[in-house]
């Protein structure tokens, strides 16, 4: 071996030290925008990974369900369902036994008697075995009552709500226009089979489902009349904001006379006082920052299985291949909330996520229509917790006057007590039939007064005073915990409705 | 043997089996040290000492680094204190939990009485040198008794097929095992014993299940990845297993374990200090002792038997530690602290960095791919030159850590040695290997200026015409988003901007040949100068920015011209497939079905109506947009009609209720509630066991099963339609049987250009659609009874 070479690569390796400041530069220059930035530390609390899938086989995740006996059923956008057995294993090589075939896009698996439920793009079909052979004989439709013959005509169906109801959600056709007979409703289906207009005025739904008080979401995206993406609650009669449905109403008597049309250019804030079934975006995923096209959530309740975030709703987002969490609460009658960065680097595009009997959380989807970051066709991986406390923003619930911030870890005292630690800013959306828009009517509101819980681990804010209609970004980089570690995650977004009166 | 030996270095490589020695001494301090040496080497022809096999690789270490290594690698901390901290991540020994379980307690008991004897290379010292032969045995067992009672599971000896072994030879030979592992021959045996660490023990060691558990999940016994991981399935490592135990299984006694013994065992297993290396229950180490220089010639490092552990070091391993201990200053350059790392780990077995590693001569051809005509980049492992300014450093932490890969050709797979045991090497590689920084402006689409906008608009463009056939055509080699390539699968350039930093990428494209000398990746800008010169005039960097600029658009990039587009042709083979999806010939509630006789037809369920059929290939699927794709037929279909297919009518002349057809200027649906208006409903389907669907509907009260098969008539095949009806009283509906140029050939018998269909005895009317129109309808006036009835349709195609 020569080792002559050594000294003069050396050589060049001094000379080039200098050039790791910019280099360094750059790499952080990229990274700025549409990223968080976070993946690299991510990966210490929630590593990733990825499941394989048969070979020569494509399995783009629409849906998922698990089975009293603790397998995990996945419905596909090629319309079969697979049975997994063996998702948890640490290293997963799970057998994927084909039950199904032959359906049109699963965008909604629930499982009940052996049966499964499953929201397809024509309709809700009950998929059982009969013979019991391992593989779906009968498919029978619960329900097809609403049109289908544009394209864009998403149908996406919710697991069993705790009266055995099914709902689905019902994307517009061409995702602007109502051309189709309920584009744009929620359905109601009961435990019977009857079919019932639950609600109007969605644009384009990517998932819909119950929340840990069991009440009624779906996900909204982005696009007219929805400046971002949000969580929406559902409730009999309600609007969700795009009128394109409106003409349904004559064939609906159930949801009462068409609401009044929403005047374009408004504010969400003053229209719900005028249009009395609208109901305001429980909780706005600001646009980029917190997804572009966000997509099926789940209940986290793995009993501190998955970490720190028990009764969160956990959601990825299809074009940035990223998970995020989102809080509900109910204020003065009205759903509210907030949303959180949680870890990215995903695979492919995120369509639906679920949790595993043992806690992990399954994160399945495709690249396949749409722009999408994660490199792959199509993915199917594991997040799982690695046991370490990652330091987070736990939760940020409203208060009269201001916000109580829940942590994973005590928070440092010193840096916790001082107002300007927290950096507040706030914005609201047009409410308009255009295409996204803007952030407008920003403010920087102050922290007038803060105070730390005794363990460390709650911040409650005091500001001077709450806007109706906006979200508040908080931007917690300066926070230390009490072990002077940063936030994983510096940001959090709250949108509030209401303001609670004590 | 070959030994290269200066002051600063000492590299041991393998050479042909003459076992010829040749000394280089040029600048010898050695003196009489040295002929000892030789004399040492001569006398233990065999590679018995304990094997570290990447000190066989091409490495780039010194006698001292060397050294270290073997300090490391062999533990030495685990007794003595005073030793550096090692830059490399410390090598635990096996987990001994369920030892018991794992490994055969014949061969435990062999190896614990002579570790070298049982598994020569191994690094478990011999701790029993100093006791005599029959004492050793005693001690043996005593631990072998301790440590298989207290293993949660017994030993239990397995068949072995050897069916799957073909499988298993392929594999180990393939995705990386020999590496570290000796290749072997047509009689499966090993072919070197040089610096390999041999496998020739197994089958006296492991049972099938217990070895393949371990190939599995290797990092569950062996947490220090030294055995990494190979990202084998159970069905792969399975198969390893069957091969690598194949006809040597020797048959297992179990154990019985005495109560007497296993005390005795656990006595010693605290003398003997095994909780030094190995963590078991509440079994604690002894306390570290302080190694000076001065013992450097005595204890383990002594060919001495004596009460210390003997490692059976040979003279060259003896003398680097010996020059490591008299070390005074540690290099901890990054430098070092990669070198090291790729040295322990052996990455340098498959991958060259800068002046050392690489595929060794003898091992080359067990690197095999796919996609041979991407030439030695298709099959050797990337060389890892410059990799730390090469990769994102989140895509090298994903190769490392979380099995990511992207040359899904490449036989040979990139082991998984375990976060912890690598965790400095990517921000090592990160600072020591750098290029020149590039700014490959992206553009913003939504961008505030005009020209901001157009300038996207024009590297879109660009991007797009200089990946394609017309341009560079990177995809010729490369598939893109998962659609193959015309040419060669080369790596899917949809990886591109998350895998590679655009310093990278930018000296790369310019001259894939520097960084890869025999790439078969063209230079497509010779001497910087662009040979497209229509494309953004021929400007070289505007063209790798716009390139790039394509590439960051992921998803959202349309394919370049050239790509091949997503083949989606369903086939039907033994048994009769179903599959639903929007469709021309069946709207967006059609279902195709195929049949083995390659006879179709398509459903629609929104209307209950057989709306085409066609003999042949069954359907193409577009599945570049929404659903599970939109179906064609795959061969000539000849098409009845989509609208209802049961309706009332009051009379003869009452036409036919006709589907609602939206245009662009009335999009909307005008009549939203048919055909359930009509008493149309559609209630799915269930399969028998050749999987033919029975479509289940209901007409009014009317409940309907309608269920088709292909059957012969004479040398061909036609549809027999059978449509069952369950009805609560006799009523009469109206069937619309054919649509088209309809021709009455008798009373049950009916055509159209190319269709024939034979109906049951009913009352018919054929009428025309419309004033002058040449079509007509074949009606059919159903008088349905009480309770079940069936009536049977055939369908005949006829060559035109």
């Amino acid at each position: 071996m020569n080792y002559l070479q050594n000294s003069r690569i050396e050589m060049s390796f001094a000379c080039l030290i200098f050039l790791v400041g910019s280099l360094g530069s750059m790499v952080q220059a990229e990274e700025v925008g549409d990223r968080w930035g976070t993946e690299q530390r991510e990966r210490a609390y929630y590593p990733i990974v990825n499941v394989p899938l048969p070979k020569d086989v494509v399995i783009e995740v629409g849906a998922f369900a698990v089975l009293p006996d603790s397998r995990v059923a996945i419905g596909t956008r090629h319309g079969e369902i697979y049975l997994m057995s063996g998702i948890d294993d640490k290293k997963p090589n799970p057998s994927f036994d084909l039950f199904a075939t032959g359906l049109d896009e699963i965008f909604g698996l629930a499982y009940k008697d052996n049966t499964f439920y499953v929201t397809q793009s024509c309709e809700l079909t009950r998929v059982s075995d009969t013979n019991q052979d391992g593989k779906a004989d009968r498919f029978e439709t619960v329900s097809d009552a609403w049109g289908y013959a544009n394209y864009h005509e998403y149908a996406f169906g919710s697991k069993f709500d705790r009266d055995g109801n099914l709902f689905v959600a019902l994307g517009l056709s061409q995702s602007y226009e109502s051309n189709a007979l309920f584009r744009g409703f929620t359905m109601k289906v009961s435990p019977e089979g009857k079919s019932t207009a639950y609600s109007s005025g969605l644009r384009s739904p990517a998932g819909i489902g119950t929340d840990e008080h069991g009440a009624l979401f779906y996900v909204e995206s982005q696009g007219p009349w929805n400046c971002s993406c949000s969580l929406k609650a559902l409730s009999p009669g309600s609007f969700q904001g795009h009128p394109a449905s409106f003409n349904w109403y004559k064939n609906a008597p159930e949801l009462g006379p068409v609401p009044e049309m929403p005047k374009s250019g408004s504010r969400i804030v003053v229209e719900r006082e005028r249009v009395k079934e609208l109901v305001p975006y429980a909780v706005v995923f600001p646009y980029i920052r917190m997804g572009r096209s966000i997509t099926g959530f789940t209940v986290n309740q793995t009993k501190g299985k998955f970490g720190p975030f028990e009764n969160q709703l956990f959601l990825g987002d299809f074009t940035l291949s990223v998970i995020m969490r989102a809080t509900t609460e109910q204020v003065n009658g009205v759903w509210q909330g907030a949303c959180y960065p949680f870890r990215e680097g995903l695979s492919t595009g995120i369509l639906n996520v679920n949790f595993t009997p043992e806690g992990n959380l399954l994160c399945g989807g495709t690249n396949r229509g749409w722009p999408v970051r994660g490199i792959k066709p199509f993915a199917l991986e594991r997040l799982e917790w690695s046991g370490k406390m990652p330091f987070e923003i736990e939760r940020i619930t409203i208060e009269p006057s201001g916000f109580k911030i829940a942590f994973t870890k005590p928070v440092d005292k010193v840096l916790g007590s001082q107002p300007e630690t927290y950096k507040i800013a706030t914005f609201t959306h047009p409410y308009h039939g255009g295409y996204g828009g803007p952030e407008i009517e920003t403010s920087t509101p102050p922290v007038k007064s803060v105070s730390i819980s005794e363990d460390g681990m709650t911040a409650s804010l005091v500001l001077d005073g709450l806007t109706r209609g906006h979200v508040y970004d908080f931007d917690l980089n300066a926070l230390r915990s009490s072990d002077k570690e940063e936030l994983l995650h510096r940001k959090a977004y709250y949108t509030v409705n209401e303001i609670p009166l004590r | 043997m070959v030994i290269e030996v200066d002051d600063t270095s000492i590299n041991t490589k393998t050479q042909n089996a003459g076992e010829e020695l040749i000394v280089h001494a040029q600048r010898m301090r050695m003196g009489l040290a040295l002929i000892a040496f030789i004399a040492v080497l001569c006398r233990e022809s065999s590679s018995a000492e304990p094997i570290i096999p990447g000190l066989f690789s091409k490495h780039p270490l010194t006698k001292v680094q060397v050294g270290e290594l073997l300090i490391g690698e062999l533990r030495c901390a685990a007794c003595h204190t005073g030793l550096r901290q090692s830059v490399v991540s410390e090598r635990t020994a096996p987990e001994l939990a369920n030892v018991g379980g794992r490994l055969n307690p014949e061969y435990l008991k062999r190896f614990l009485s002579s570790p070298e004897a049982a598994h020569p290379g191994t690094t478990m010292p011999d701790l029993l040198a100093s006791e005599t032969p029959s004492r050793r045995d005693q001690i043996a067992e005593a631990l072998t008794h301790f440590l298989v009672a207290q293993s949660s599971s017994k030993f239990q000896a397995d068949e072995i097929e050897s069916k799957e072994s073909t499988n298993g030879k392929e594999l180990f030979h393939s995705v990386g095992c020999v590496a570290c592992h000796a290749p072997r021959d047509d009689a499966d045996k090993e072919t070197t014993n040089e610096g390999v660490v041999s496998l020739e023990h197994l089958s006296s060691k492991y049972h099938r299940k217990s070895l393949g558990d371990f190939l599995y999940q290797p990092l569950r016994v062996r947490s220090s990845g030294r055995m990494p991981d190979m990202k084998l399935t159970l069905d792969e490592s399975s198969a390893i297993a069957g091969y690598l135990l194949k006809e040597r299984n020797e048959s297992a006694k179990q154990l019985e374990t005495q109560d007497k013994l296993v005390s005795e065992g656990k006595k010693y297993f605290q003398e003997l200090n095994c909780a030094a290396c190995h963590k078991l229950g509440d079994n604690s180490a002894a306390e570290t002792r302080s190694l000076s220089i001065a013992d450097a010639t005595r204890g383990c490092l002594s060919k001495t038997p004596s009460k210390s552990p003997q490692f059976n070091l040979d003279e060259a391993q003896t003398n680097a530690i010996r020059e490591a201990l008299s070390s005074k200053t540690q290099d901890d350059t990054d430098k070092t602290r990669i070198a090291l790392p790729l040295t322990a780990f052996n990455c340098i077995a498959c991958h060259i960095r800068e002046d050392y590693g690489g595929v060794s001569e003898g091992r080359n051809a067990h690197f095999q791919t796919s996609e041979k005509n991407i030439g030695d980049d298709g099959r050797i492992p990337p060389p890892l030159t410059l990799v730390g300014a090469k990769l994102q450093p989140v895509w090298m932490k994903k190769v490392l850590f979380d099995g990511e890969s992207v040359r899904y050709y490449m036989f040979t797979r990139m082991p998984q040695y375990g976060e912890r045991n690598l965790q400095d090497l990517p921000e090592c590689l990160g600072r020591t290997d750098t290029l020149p920084s590039v700014d490959l402006k992206i553009p913003n689409p939504e961008g505030q200026s005009k020209g901001e906008r157009e300038r996207e608009k024009v590297l879109r463009t660009a991007g797009r015409e200089l990946l394609g056939d017309k341009g560079v055509y990177c995809v010729a080699c490369h598939s893109f988003n998962g659609k193959p390539s015309p040419i060669n699968q080369g790596i899917d350039l949809m990886t591109t901007y998350q895998r590679l930093q655009p310093g990278w990428f930018n000296e790369f494209v310019r001259n894939p040949g520097k960084y890869r000398p025999r790439i078969v990746m063209p230079f497509s800008w010779p001497g910087g100068v662009a040979s497209h010169t229509t494309i953004l005039e021929g400007n070289t960097d505007q063209q790798i920015e716009a390139i790039w600029y394509y590439l960051s658009l992921g998803r959202s990039a349309a394919d370049p011209s050239g790509i091949r587009g997503q083949e989606s042709k369903l086939t039907v083979t033994d048994s009769t497939r179903t599959y639903r999806g929007r469709s021309n010939v069946a709207g967006f509630r059609g279902i195709a079905v195929g049949f083995p006789e390659h006879l179709n037809f398509a459903f629609n369920a929104e209307t209950g109506t057989l709306t085409s059929l066609w003999q042949g290939d069954y359907i193409r699927v577009d599945r570049s947009g929404q659903g599970s794709g939109s179906f064609n037929p795959a061969s000539k279909l000849v098409p009845l009609h989509q609208d209802v297919s049961f309706a009332e009518l009051p009379d003869e002349t009452t036409p036919w209720p006709l589907r609602p057809v939206m245009t662009k200027e009335q999009p909307v649906n005008q009549d939203p509630l048919y055909p359930k208006s009509l008493g149309y409903q559609f209630k799915g389907y269930f399969m028998d066991d050749a999987a033919i669907p029975t479509f289940m509907y209901r007409f009014g009260e009317i409940e309907v099963q309608d269920r088709s098969v292909a059957v012969a008539l004479g040398d061909k095949w036609v549809l027999e339609r059978t449509i069952q009806f369950v009805s609560p009283r006799d009523q009469t509906v109206w069937f619309r049987a054919l649509v088209g140029e309809v021709e009455a050939e008798s009373k049950r018998e009916f055509k159209t250009t190319n269709l024939r269909i034979t109906i049951p005895v009913a009352e018919t009317l054929v009428r025309s659609l419309a004033k002058d129109s040449p079509a007509s309808e074949l009606l059919l006036k159903l008088s349905i009874p009480q309770n079940k009835s069936t009536l049977t349709f055939t369908y005949e195609l006829l060559a035109k």
